[in-house]
């Protein structure tokens, strides 16, 4: 555990009421990850995934991340450049055909560069995000987005945008705070990153792994979650079903399998539902290791 | 052979046949022998040169993109799995490194980089690795062990749109200044997160990436598939598209080019007309001749082409002429895409070997896609020694800083890579030394100056002191390089401001446009006050382009000091009027008013300002515009007037006009035989004005009121509207009316109401009682929701005459998404037979064969230029014709014999990308179709069927959606099977080696011929036959264009007796675009029987007429007597060496 910036006090107030939450994840659960980059390249690395597969063996998990995304579903869009929600339905579609259990919502970050004159919006559509989550009756906690890592020149110093990164998941914590979700607070446990980016913003393969206790201890599974070499067989495993499972969710020439020029080639398209028994027989490879 | 019975021989006759058709068709659509040698002696190398084998396939198969590291190894993108992932399939892309070990030119080491990646598209050796696009992801690979294989992956950025796979990130290249630059195409939409925040890109546009500090910047924006971007020695952007036919592109740092969103203006290639170009490389270097120094390299891989161009200083930008080309080939499979200098000096070209490109148009799974083959071939100068290899890695760096000085750009430009690796530490003092020693009169001394900026760009590190010196070089292209750097360093150098405003007034325009596009970035007063200064200066349309971006890029500065009426221009009224053209916004209108009627302004700024306010102003300005802005009695100005004004009455935003006085409209209104007349009565009702109501009744049925007035006029009762209109209309359409005005009253009174509309429609149909055109009838009800079928259904168990039913049937077709059941009731009502819409792919094939076996081009051109057939009202060919569809220069090498088959018989199976018409609903009601040009400044345009630009304002769109090809099905239907197998052979050739090749020269294809008109005549008769070409706008004319080989054919004119007894003639005319003023050449095949006017003065023609032009549109106007010539006529423009001056044929439908 790594000091904390005197900067980080503030956030650090007790969830008073977190213990008498459901749990974030269970046996069983249909468990989606939401949200920007930080999700989006879980799924490439697949720590914090495998950790969470350990400890709740029959967990299916989703990822959903997409790189530069909002509250809105802006990095979503595609060719639907109005309204600006037009994202968001995209996500909303895909959550509801997946049927979900349990959801991860990890957004702020991106919206914290807007800093203060942003934050009332963020917090609007933030709610109107989950005010269309929640109606799939799945549990949904909300993880703050990583605060930015000092790594000098050239790199920008990252105190203006941490600050405001706080501010927001200040926010996160109350909107959790008043729908009674569970808020998982990421920076509590993990400060201001140091060696877990190249960039200063994002996780290293090694930062996925060095945090996935703290992914683990924000969702309220306590301490004793680290990774260990011994699950690498499962995370490759993992990893591939994530890859098959990125075909499927997000092919490739989208344009022409769904898109305006479907007429064209849309009838390859059903290839792209070829690869559900792909992501499935993926999935039972993960079980048998997990066993051994 | 003996033949035992008659079958045999039977057989033995139809193997002959069946044989050879099989082979070619082969050749035509499968694998061709993929022996490279078999391809290699298939080309066709420009004189002087030999290609030979560099690398190919086992080694490699699909090249993708291809780069050079310092070292001099090339490094390749493959990949196999193009286009689309099999479900189940491992993605096993690789990236190559390829080595001549030896020195012979051919690659004798190959290493695996990296494999198990999906669909590369982008590779660029450096920083201990390389970069490579990788899906979504643009990533860095590097391996532990020297030489070895890729073993670290560091993702630098994420979230790049994967919408089509030959969109993704592409064409990576290191620029001088250190950065990374790569290209995204049209149908991506890229959302990347960096320590500075989200960097999105929707759309097309190249990249500028600073992989240590992740500064991430568009660098320009829009393009269909930039896949070539090069830098030229002095640091100018050059890049060609794959998709936009218009050559060699000048990038301007932050411009806008085709299909940019949101962009309300664009900047256009150099080459007009030209073919889709893949790949762009600067040729330079002791190993070619001197003469093809700082020509461009690209390849046409559509017609199997390698191109070079020659560029010159035009203004502040280039002009680019092809030359011969470097290879040209029929081999089916020759693809080239990508082309690199290498370190020997020679050429290398990337050869994608596949007789597929393409798989929007082409399925993803069409077995002859090739994924096994590749080549890579080197071009060599016969009898010119290679340059040495240097040695830049092993070099101490006092010695490796030498080689900034040598003339190969890839020796330069590997150098300093090798500099910007080994750091700041050890480089920087190195640096200081060498440049503050260098030989001040060495011819090249500023070059060398220039190289090291660069180098301290690279390294972040601003130098004033050498970017000082550099400002103020002698060379012209090293100032305005300078004025580059210092735009990247304006926030190091304090002194920016005042150093750019001595740049913006500089000589040179190519110096004033860097500084006007470098204080775009500066957001403040002072910034857009230099920026103006360029206006004292010679504008050009390039520069004009940068200061109108620069003014809308600080428009959030200046505007709001604007409207508070601070004094922000001195006065300066060529700068206000600049400012206020240039500027969207609707708060300038009492500005622009003020200064429209200022007396100190010429009155052609005037005129344009008029203009402009008809466009962007509202109720409290239409008495001024029909009043005052109407005044100078120019017909065209007048009818551009007028027009804005429609259109800006026609937003539903613009409310009812304020109180004006009438009398110019009604003047207008009421002239006889002039374009200003419909318009007015239009613009009578737009205006909403009660007391017109009679004066626009009477003109419906005045008896001198030609159709195109009365169809106005009703349309301006439309417009007025209320009882008073239904009144009138239910009174026109009684049958006691004349057929005329009731065919009229019926269109108008559908318009109001389809339900009360359809009956009558479908009587008047049925009668054929009116000889008028009913065009416009149909088109009421299809342009209207559920009007189709309301039509329809009126038109059952009714009987209609053939002819009608035709004429509505093709209308129909325009209107694919509503016009079906409309079509299928006039097939029946016309009793017409049912047209064939499904062909099986027997049938197809059968086609396929007939054109192979049978097809002639040479009446397939002749029936291609039909009127109507309408083809190239829509498809131009080499720029000249529509531009609804796709360009045909290229379409036989590229698109195999079925799919153009099928794409004339089913419009709608495939569609070129950037031709996807959309249909929009406005909230009236009314629909239209069209391909979507752009969306700005609050407005949607369409190009319509009609080959018109239609502006939709946004807040009057109730619905877009996507609706199938613009193309009417149904167009070959008149065409007999020969004459369709002709014109599918014509189009076959297209772009093929032979006589339909694409053609180099600047030719003029797009010509005016003049109208055989009574009134033309008269008026010709009343003057003389030069007043044609002195008032060229007082005449009817009609376009005409020259066939592929650039001759117009005389026997296609009109030929004129203009007095009984006097020799025939023929007029023609053309336009000459001059970029830049000065002398410019006609090459003329013959001078024969020929008399021309240039601009409306009389010209000697010689086979070679030199001629002095200014900048602007040049007339150029031919009479042709057919005694004295026979010969077609053909007319090529040249630029005159020793002069400045730049023009090119006016192209376009």
């Amino acid at each position: 555990m790594r000091f904390l910036s005197p900067l980080l006090l503030f956030v650090l107030a007790p969830l008073v009421r977190s213990a008498e939450l459901p749990p974030a994840v269970q046996e069983g659960d249909k468990l989606l990850l939401i949200g920007s980059t930080l999700i989006e390249r879980e799924q490439r690395y697949g720590y914090w995934e495998t950790i969470l597969t350990k400890a709740f063996p029959t967990l299916t998990i989703r990822n959903l991340g997409w790189s530069g995304d909002t509250v809105l579903g802006t990095a979503r869009a595609g060719f639907d450049l109005s309204p600006p929600t037009a994202g968001r339905k995209k996500l909303l579609d895909l959550v509801t055909a997946e049927k979900p259990t349990a959801i991860v919502v990890c957004y702020g970050g991106n919206e914290a560069f807007e800093g203060e004159k942003g934050l009332a919006n963020f917090v609007k559509e933030y709610n109107a995000l989950l005010d269309e989550l929640s109606k799939t009756k799945a549990r949904i906690t909300l993880l703050t987005p990583l605060l930015h890592e000092k790594k000098g020149v050239p790199l920008p110093d990252p105190t203006s945008t941490n600050q405001n990164i706080l501010m927001y998941c200040e926010q996160i914590k109350q909107i959790a705070n008043k729908r009674g979700l569970r808020y998982a607070d990421l920076n509590s446990l993990i400060g201001e990153p140091k060696g877990l980016t190249d960039n200063g913003v994002h996780l290293t393969e090694q930062g996925y792994r060095q945090t996935a206790g703290a992914f683990m201890q924000a969702l309220g599974f306590g301490k004793n979650h680290d990774y260990s070499e011994t699950l690498e067989p499962v995370r490759e495993a993992i990893r591939e079903k994530n890859e098959l499972y990125f075909h499927r969710w997000r092919p490739q020439n989208e344009t022409y399998l769904f898109g305006f020029r479907k007429h064209e080639q849309g009838r390859n398209a059903k290839e792209v539902a070829e690869f559900d028994p792909l992501v499935s027989q993926a999935e039972e490879n993960i079980r048998k290791l997990l066993k051994k | 052979m003996n033949a035992k019975s008659p079958l045999i021989k039977i057989l033995a006759t139809v193997l002959f046949l069946w044989l050879p058709q099989n082979l070619f068709a082969q050749a035509n659509a499968k694998v061709p022998n993929p022996d490279p040698e078999e391809e290699r002696k298939s080309f066709i190398v420009a004189e002087g040169f030999e290609v030979n084998l560099f690398a190919s396939d086992p080694l490699l198969a699909k090249p993708i993109q291809m780069n050079f590291d310092p070292q001099g190894r090339l490094w390749v993108a493959c990949s196999e799995v193009y286009p689309q992932i099999k479900p189940g399939q491992k993605a096993n892309d690789k990236i190559l490194i390829l080595e001549d070990t030896k020195g012979t030119g051919q690659a004798d080491k190959v290493t695996v980089f990296a494999d198990g990646l999906l669909i590369p598209t982008g590779v660029e050796p450096g920083d201990g690795g390389a970069y490579v696009a990788n899906s979504t992801e643009l990533i860095h690979l590097s391996a532990s062990k020297a030489g070895g294989k890729a073993d670290k992956t560091r993702v630098m950025l994420s979230g790049f749109g994967t919408e089509d796979t030959h969109h993704i990130i592409h064409t990576f290249r290191w620029g001088p200044d250190g950065l990374l630059y790569f290209n995204q195409s049209i149908y991506i939409h890229s959302h990347l997160e960096t320590p500075k925040g989200v960097k999105r890109l929707n759309g097309g546009g190249i990249w500028a990436f600073r992989p240590e500090s992740l500064d991430l910047d568009v660098f320009v924006r829009g393009f269909v598939n930039t896949w070539g971007h090069h830098f030229d020695r002095w640091g100018q952007s050059l890049i060609t598209d794959g998709a936009y036919g218009e050559g060699i592109n000048h990038g301007v740092p932050g411009a806008y080019y085709v299909t940019a969103v949101g962009a309300s203006r664009i900047l256009k290639g150099l080459n007009p007309g030209s073919p889709k170009h893949c790949g762009l490389e600067v040729i330079s270097g002791r190993h070619l001749p001197e003469s093809w120094q700082g020509d461009v390299i690209t390849n046409d891989f559509r017609g199997h082409r390698v191109c070079r161009f020659k560029l010159s200083e035009d203004g502040s930008t280039f002009a680019s002429r092809e030359m011969t080309e470097v290879i040209k080939t029929n081999h089916a499979a020759f693809r080239p895409i990508d082309v690199k200098m290498g370190p020997d000096g020679a050429i290398y070209i990337a050869d994608w070997y596949n007789p597929i490109i393409q798989h929007g148009e082409v399925d993803f799974r069409d077995p002859r896609r090739d994924h096994t083959h590749g080549r890579i071939w080197r071009i060599t100068a016969k009898g010119r020694p290679l340059v040495e290899r240097p040695n830049l890695v092993g070099a101490k760096t006092p010695e490796l800083l030498d080689f900034l000085k040598v003339p190969e750009d890839w020796t330069r430009q590997q150098t300093k890579r090798v500099l910007k690796e080994r750091g700041a530490n050890e480089v920087l003092p190195a640096l200081e030394k060498w440049w503050t020693s260098l030989d001040s009169n060495d011819k090249d001394y500023e070059h060398h100056l220039l190289e090291a900026l660069w180098v301290y760009q690279s390294l972040q590190t601003p130098n004033e002191k050498l970017l000082k010196k550099l400002l103020g070089a002698k060379t012209f292209q090293a100032r305005a390089a300078a004025v580059r750097v210092l735009s990247a360093w304006k926030d190091s150098i304090p002194e920016t401001l005042s150093l750019l405003k001595v740049a913006v007034q500089d000589t040179a325009p190519r110096v004033r446009l860097e500084a006007v596009r470098a204080l775009g970035q500066i957001p403040s007063v002072p910034a857009l006050q230099t920026a103006l200064l360029a206006l004292d200066a010679p504008m050009d349309r390039t520069l004009d382009y940068a200061l109108w971006l620069t003014v809308r890029e600080l428009e959030p500065i200046w505007l709001p000091k604007f409207k508070a009426e601070e004094d922000l221009f001195a006065g300066n009224t060529k700068q206000i009027s600049f400012v206020l053209e240039a500027s969207a916004s609707k708060d300038l209108i009492k500005p622009l008013l003020k200064l429209a009627r200022s007396e100190t302004l010429p009155a052609a700024r005037r005129q344009d300002l008029w203009l402009l306010l008809a466009r962007v102003g509202g109720p409290n300005e239409f008495n001024d515009l029909v009043t005052e802005g109407l005044k100078p009695n120019e017909p065209s100005y007048r009818l551009q007037l007028l027009q804005n004004l429609e259109a800006a009455l026609r937003q539903p935003s613009y409310g009812k006009a304020g109180k004006y006085d009438a009398q110019t409209l009604i003047e207008l209104a009421q002239r006889k035989d002039s374009p200003l007349s419909p318009v007015a009565l239009r613009v009578l009702g737009l205006a909403k004005d009660e007391s017109q109501r009679n004066f626009l009744e009477a003109k419906v049925t005045a008896d001198d009121a030609t159709t195109e007035q009365r169809r106005a006029a009703l349309e301006g009762l439309l417009q007025l509207g209320g009882p008073a209109t239904r009144e009138t209309l239910n009174k026109l359409v009684a049958k006691d009316q004349k057929p005329l005005i009731r065919l009229l009253a019926v269109e108008a009174l559908s318009a109001l109401d389809l339900k009360a509309g359809a009956p009558l429609a479908a009587e008047i149909l049925a009668t054929g009682e009116s000889k008028e055109d009913y065009s416009p009838l149909f088109q009421v009800f299809l342009t209207r929701k559920g009007g189709g079928n309301l039509l329809a259904q009126a038109l059952e168990n009714k009987k209609i005459p053939a002819d009608t039913a035709k004429l509505g049937l093709r209308v129909a077709r325009s209107f694919p998404a509503d016009g079906k059941v409309l079509g299928d009731a006039l097939t029946k009502a016309g009793q017409l037979g049912v047209a064939k819409t499904m062909w099986s792919a027997e049938e197809i094939q059968a086609y396929v064969n007939d054109v192979q076996k049978l097809g002639d081009a040479a009446r397939g051109e002749s029936i291609y230029r039909r009127k109507e057939l309408n083809c190239l009202n829509c498809h131009a060919i080499a720029g000249a014709g529509g531009l609804v569809g796709p360009d045909m220069t290229s379409i036989g090498a590229s698109a195999q014999i079925d799919y153009l088959v099928e794409s004339i018989l089913l419009p709608n199976k495939a569609v070129k990308e950037g031709y996807h018409a959309i249909k929009v609903t406005r909230l009236g009601g009314q629909s239209v179709i069209g391909i979507k040009t752009k969306e700005a400044d609050g407005k949607l345009y369409l190009r319509t069927s009609e080959d018109q630009e239609v502006a939709i304002p946004l807040d009057d769109i109730d619905e877009r959606k996507e609706t199938p090809s613009l193309m009417p099905a149904g167009l070959a239907d008149p065409l007999t099977r020969q004459e369709f197998v002709d014109l599918v052979r014509f189009l076959s050739e297209l772009g093929k080696v032979g006589p339909y090749a694409p053609n180099k020269a600047r030719l003029i294809r797009r010509w005016d011929s003049f109208e055989k008109s009574n009134e033309n005549l008269n008026l010709l008769r009343r003057n003389r036959a030069a007043d044609a070409a002195e008032n060229p706008q007082a005449y009817k004319w009609s376009p005409l264009y020259s066939k592929v080989s650039g001759e117009l054919p005389l026997d296609e004119l009109n030929r004129l007796e203009i007095w009984t007894g006097t020799e025939p003639l023929y007029l023609v005319q053309a336009k000459l675009d001059v970029t830049t003023a000065g002398r410019v050449a006609l090459k003329i095949n013959n001078p024969q029987g020929l008399t021309l006017w240039v601009n409306g003065k009389p010209t000697e023609v010689k086979p070679e007429t030199i001629l002095e032009l200014p900048m602007g549109i040049a007339q150029l106007t031919f009479a042709i007597e057919p005694n004295k010539r026979k010969e077609n006529l053909r007319v090529e423009v040249e630029d005159v060496s020793g002069s400045a001056g730049r023009a090119q044929p006016v192209n376009g439908k």
